[in-house]
């Protein structure tokens, strides 16, 4: 098969694996060598969707042995099925990182003949890029579920960052969909992962020259919308990731309806609000101090449609707020709906210098749209006339003041109605044949 | 009262040492080429001193601060023709303030510097994946740019060290300059546009399966190309190679 079609079917086969970012990494070029790391990453273009493409995302091979359900890959379908030779990954990857195209590679695989078998196969590439191609540019290898642990931290040691992917947020929706897979095939290799970047780390203190391992950390991804579960377990589970196995990022992608099956919900469209408000949710988590618990509970176990996580949250926590935009710590003015990092920290530098207006604080660009009914400057509050949660609520959806009972109280007459009605053709006819 | 320098960042420096010392308090610093100039005001042309330049930035680092500096530099190199008058206004204040001048930031002096030199910081970042080299007959990487602001020299070192076994030029169209780089150093020299290129023979066939790539990689049923264009705004498409037509 000509290279063109094969990029064609295996980058296609790649793309609902969202993870895309190239950061952690400050690998060194070597002398003779190509590449580098860069440790926030680089984007190097956006495709057609908006995300952002930085790295080469191709799979090895479509041909995959197990048959999950809502795999574009499963093996029951019928697709063509093609596969790269490693020169044919290094080469491509090489020459396109040497026309600034790319960060680096992001190798997948559909799990050819066994897990050990394509992880091998996987091994095999990133060895070869590294050494034989001199390689030092950004790779992101999956590890395959249920592959030989010797195999996962081989590959770790050429890695910049590894993913094992969850996929399915609950182990019921495991044995729905991906009935081969078990819970205990992903997490043994995250664990393991977890332990291998630990150790390395450890030996670097005392030795700088040990090498690395997967030095960008790891990363997972959850699939939302494909199985019942609610928001609440999603976020669960995100936190848990976060802390038990320290990963980098845990991506969230919209369930895209690939194929159709007795077991997958009929869905028009993805449930991409719904991935958004997941992603606001897990930055919450991640840089503004938030648990999962505060953002959702059994009570209110999915995020609201219409109000971003952190105004919902701040919206059933009223006795809070209003906050004096001059005194408040930073962990709470991260709290205040509206007002990111960069914003809080914009804040806490300026008020060292004198106390801050409300112009002040819109002259900074700190965004007030939200914020204003959470805020007071200098004991001035600049929201609606109280803080009822009724009114914020309405003031943040709109973004304008709510006028008093906004139901109409007119009705649009429709013209219709008032014309007389035609008679039917058949009593028409009748009047003119004259047989009534 | 109007000082015109001859747009390099000594001329500027030397601007603000001249503006200090003779106690003038100029209205404004501006580069002298494609100036309009107005009858009721006076031009002062400062001629470049690299002692005196040396001086005022060995000031603003030890004086201000390095992160002040960096401001400075940013601004000069966003091209805006304001720029050399926000940057003594912003230094001004910097002397007086010293390094806490950064924390001004409802300040006009100070905001019109930091959101300056934050446009060109983000142009910087953004080149550095935007730039699309095309290999040549001559086994060398060519890149033309033309990006708003003049940040050749902040991406040079990133591929220096990058693609530090290629010879590869940077061109800035816009601005007829170019970073050059022989596998060893980098330099940045005058390059008139359009020199004659030939490009060479496997340079189709990547371009052809990148844009296979860029192609196949967007999932169908997320389109959305107001994001595509927040991201990869479309004054930088001309140079991109999947942004051409086949």
């Amino acid at each position: 098969m000509e290279l063109q079609k094969k990029i064609e079917i295996l980058s296609a086969a790649a793309k609902y694996d969202v993870s895309c970012s190239s950061s952690g990494s400050s690998r060194k070029n070597k002398p003779g060598g190509v590449g580098n790391g860069h440790l926030s990453g680089i984007c190097h273009s956006w495709s057609e969707d908006g995300r952002c493409i930085s790295l080469l995302k191709i799979l090895l091979t479509n041909d995959c042995i197990y048959n999950c359900a809502y795999c574009v890959n499963r093996s029951t379908n019928d697709i063509p099925r093609t596969a790269l030779t490693p020169d044919e990954v290094a080469d491509l990857t090489i020459n396109f990182y040497r026309r600034n195209y790319i960060e680096g590679l992001f190798l997948s695989s559909a799990v050819y003949k066994t897990p050990d078998y394509t992880m091998e196969l996987i091994l095999g590439v990133i060895k070869k890029l590294r050494e034989e191609y001199r390689f030092n540019g950004y790779i992101h290898v999956k590890a395959i579920p249920g592959a030989d642990m010797k195999l996962i931290s081989a590959a770790g040691a050429y890695a910049d960052r590894m993913s094992v992917n969850i996929e399915l947020p609950s182990s019921q929706g495991l044995r729905l969909l991906a009935p081969q897979k078990n819970k205990e095939s992903i997490i043994k290799p995250m664990g393991l992962i977890r332990s291998g970047i630990q150790a390395k780390r450890e030996e670097r203190k005392l030795f700088r020259g040990a090498g690395s391992f997967v030095p960008a950390g790891q990363s997972t991804q959850l699939i939302v919308g494909a199985t019942p579960d609610h928001d609440l377990n999603i976020l669960k589970l995100s936190e848990g990731l976060y802390h038990r196995f320290n990963l980098k990022r845990v991506y969230y992608s919209a369930y895209v309806p690939v194929t159709t099956g007795p077991n997958l919900p009929a869905i028009v469209k993805p449930p991409l609000l719904r991935e958004h408000r997941l992603y606001q949710a897990d930055w919450l988590l991640r840089f503004y101090g938030f648990k999962a618990d505060e953002l959702l509970n059994d009570a209110h176990s999915d995020f609201d449609t219409e109000l971003d996580p952190k105004s919902d949250w701040a919206l059933r926590n009223l006795h809070l707020f209003p906050v004096e935009i001059n005194r408040v710590d930073y962990s709470l003015l991260l709290r205040i709906p509206g007002v990111g990092v960069r914003s809080a920290q914009k804040i806490v530098a300026a008020r060292r210098i004198g106390p801050l207006s409300y112009d002040n604080l819109k002259k900074m660009g700190i965004v007030l749209k939200r914020a204003r009914y959470f805020i007071t400057c200098q004991g001035k509050y600049y929201g609606e006339k109280s803080m009822n949660e009724h009114i914020v609520r309405y003031g943040l959806i709109s973004g304008k003041p709510e006028i008093q009972d906004s139901t109409p109280q007119w009705e649009q007459i429709s013209i219709f109605p008032l014309l007389p009605q035609l008679p039917p053709p058949e009593v028409r006819l009748a009047t003119l044949t004259g047989e009534l | 009262m109007i000082y015109l320098y001859d747009g390099s960042f000594e001329g500027l420096l030397t601007a603000i040492f001249e503006a200090y010392y003779r106690k003038e308090n100029p209205e404004k610093i501006l580069r002298n080429k494609a100036l309009q100039q107005t009858l009721f005001e006076e031009y002062i042309h400062i001629p470049t001193d690299e002692i005196k330049a040396d001086k005022v930035y060995d000031s603003i680092r030890s004086k201000i601060s390095h992160q002040a500096l960096q401001h400075a530099y940013y601004t000069y190199l966003s091209d805006f023709e304001d720029a050399g008058t926000w940057i003594y206004r912003y230094l001004q204040l910097g002397w007086k303030m010293g390094h806490k001048v950064d924390y001004h930031l409802a300040d006009d002096r100070v905001l019109t510097v930091h959101n300056t030199s934050r446009k060109v910081f983000g142009e910087s970042h953004l080149l550095l994946g935007l730039v699309r080299f095309k290999k040549l007959s001559s086994d060398l990487f060519y890149a033309p740019i033309e990006p708003a602001h003049n940040i050749v020299s902040l991406i040079a070192p990133h591929f220096s060290s990058r693609l530090a076994d290629q010879n590869w030029i940077i061109h800035d169209v816009k601005r007829n300059m170019a970073a050059l780089y022989n596998k060893v150093e980098w330099v940045i020299t005058e390059l008139d546009a359009n020199p004659n290129l030939t490009v060479d023979e496997e340079e189709q066939a990547y371009q052809g399966l990148w844009k296979q790539y860029f192609e196949s990689i967007a999932i169908r049923s997320r389109v959305n190309p107001d994001l595509q264009k927040r991201h990869m705004p479309r004054r930088y498409w001309k140079y991109l190679t999947e942004k051409q037509m086949l």
